[in-house]
């Protein structure tokens, strides 16, 4: 009965992992599959003419821009909000609290982070549609992640490190400094990565405050300053494009993107797999 | 030896009074009162769980660090409170320096560790870094090992002369007063032979709480000995004197019983012979 159980369970098991990576490969194959024939030179620079010609480079510009500020503006708060949780809440209990908080913020749905963001930059600011509003929704949205990441890092920190330092008599600043992160580096970098990844294919929030379909450069200012996007540029095209190579423009468009969010997974890998098996063996 | 006219004339290096350590409702550590004179060492014994540990934190505020764990009672530095209103601990534990069971290295080189406390501190300038390495390392007698290799990873050291690295760290940023928590009982022989040399050399500078299971240790270093052992559920001073008189003459059981156990199966005699006391003690448990 016990062997029954165990191979149904080892079947089911299976059955989940293929299924997984049957969809992933899937998705992944056909984008590629029909994105290749439309990558050359020319499509990653040149710029798109009307709605279904040229190429994407400011929608790549565009993308770029975004996800750089949201490094820029998420990365220092990010370290603040996980040394607070970390070095400076003394009581586990405030510090499993800010755990959940984050937690949950991680999954608020990102059309939701979009309209607030829409109602306060865009109509309340009155910027209307501005690369840096977007940029600062795309923070908001992988703050979370990335701080979570460097504070489970930090937590894996072998206590010994953080007893030596304070045993010098360095106070707390001088043990996030020297200490935690020095050694927490690469569960910040990774997480950064990790979540720009998200950033860079994340529309919603983009929708309303950050980004057009056509009609603009680099920004050169802040109110209505919007930018191009690429996965804005996906989703409009995926929705309403008749016109002839628009579906090639579509798919091309696709696989860039796929692209630049796979090359930022891949390269958080190796330290996040690092930081795994340091947190495992001390 | 330490001198009795002058030891009574000045307060104590370090000193606890009634001290204690406690974790919500329940007592890890209770009553604990101790001197430690300036250019002395004294020896902290005891079975595992006794408290040990949770003393020596106690005495440089380590203990601040542990959310959960309240102190009660005072420790004296030269006199004065370490607890007191206005006193900061981290100032605190850079006077009473602390040396752990295992060598924590930090990623870097030998130097870097060495200097880590005066760097990341801010207790030194740039162009003293130089002659505070040297010092330290001597200090720790390990530079005729490390001198070539100041700029080598610290790890690439072997264990025996990391811990005198962190030694070398502890002693860099000066402290007054030196807690050694079982510094020898990763190490072999040899470097636990180093270790208790430097013991004795620093003790002609620094007053120096040494934490050991090996009676033969307290016996090759200490002035004075204390016993730890737990009692009412919580670890306490049962006994404490000049280490020769503790030696030869225990007056507690759990003294008696830590004898008789660390010394099982060693032929050896004590450099103090213990006299019968120990076997008497036992004798009267066992009837």
């Amino acid at each position: 009965m016990r062997s029954w159980l165990a191979r149904g369970f080892f079947l089911a098991t299976a059955i989940s992992a293929v299924a997984v990576f049957a969809v992933l490969l899937i998705a992944t194959g056909t984008i590629v599959v029909r994105g290749l024939p439309a990558i050359d030179r020319t499509f990653l620079f040149t710029a798109t003419v009307g709605s279904g010609e040229g190429g994407v480079l400011y929608q790549l510009v565009g993308t770029l821009i975004l996800i750089g500020t949201a490094l820029a503006v998420s990365l220092p708060l990010a370290i603040g909000l996980a040394l607070a949780a970390t070095v400076y809440l003394p009581r586990p209990r405030l510090r499993r609290s800010a755990l959940a908080l984050l937690y949950t913020a991680n999954g608020i749905p990102s059309v939701l982070v979009g309209i607030a963001g829409f109602l306060v930059f865009s109509h309340w600011l009155g910027w209307g549609k501005s690369w840096l509003a977007g940029g600062l929704l795309l923070a908001l949205m992988i703050l979370p992640a990335e701080s979570v990441a460097l504070i489970e890092r930090i937590e894996s920190l072998p206590r010994r490190y953080l007893d030596a330092a304070y045993g010098l008599g360095l106070n707390r600043s001088q043990v996030a400094r020297a200490v935690v992160l020095r050694q927490s580096w690469n569960g910040l970098f990774s997480g950064a990565l990790l979540g720009l990844a998200r950033a860079a294919g994340e529309t919603a929030p983009i929708l309303f405050a950050a980004a057009v379909f056509s009609g603009a450069t680099v920004p050169r200012g802040i109110r209505e300053s919007p930018v191009l996007a690429l996965p804005y540029h996906v989703f409009v095209l995926a929705q309403d494009s008749f016109a002839a190579g628009g579906e090639r423009h579509l798919w091309g468009a696709a696989l860039v993107l796929l692209c630049l969010v796979a090359t930022l997974s891949l390269v958080a890998l190796p330290s996040r797999l690092r930081a795994h098996e340091e947190s495992r063996h001390g | 030896m330490v001198d009795p006219a002058k030891a009574a004339a000045s307060p104590s290096a370090l000193e606890a009074r009634g001290f204690g350590v406690g974790n919500g409702a329940r007592d890890l550590i209770r009553g604990v009162d101790l001197k430690v004179e300036s250019r002395s060492v004294l020896c902290l014994v005891g079975p595992s769980g006794a408290g040990k540990t949770t003393l020596l934190r106690g005495l440089n505020r380590l203990i601040d660090l542990a959310p959960d764990l309240h102190r009660i009672g005072e420790v004296l530095l030269h006199g004065r409170s370490i607890y007191g209103r206005g006193v900061d601990g981290d100032s605190v534990r850079r006077r009473i320096g602390i040396l752990f069971q295992q060598p924590v290295v930090f990623p870097g080189s030998v130097a870097d560790n060495v200097l880590f406390g005066l760097r990341h501190g801010g207790l030194a300038r740039r162009r003293e870094l130089p002659e505070r390495l040297e010092r330290a390392i001597r200090e720790a007698a390990l530079w005729e090992e490390v001198k070539d290799r100041l700029a080598e990873p610290a790890a690439s050291l072997s264990v025996g002369q990391q811990q005198r690295l962190c030694l070398a760290r502890a002693l860099a940023v000066e402290p007054e007063v030196l807690l050694l928590d079982e510094p020898t009982s990763a190490l072999d022989p040899r470097s636990t032979e180093a270790i208790e040399e430097r013991i004795r050399a620093l003790r002609e500078t620094r007053a120096i709480v040494l934490v050991t299971h090996d009676i033969r240790q307290a016996e090759r270093t200490a002035d004075v000995l204390a016993c730890i052992d737990r009692r009412e559920g919580a670890g306490t001073v049962i006994e404490c004197g000049a280490c020769r008189d503790l030696l030869s003459r225990p007056q507690s059981l759990e003294l008696a019983r830590f004898l008789d156990s660390s010394l099982a199966g060693d032929p050896r005699p004590l450099r103090f012979p213990a006299e019968t006391a120990t076997a008497d003690l036992l004798a009267v448990v066992e009837t």
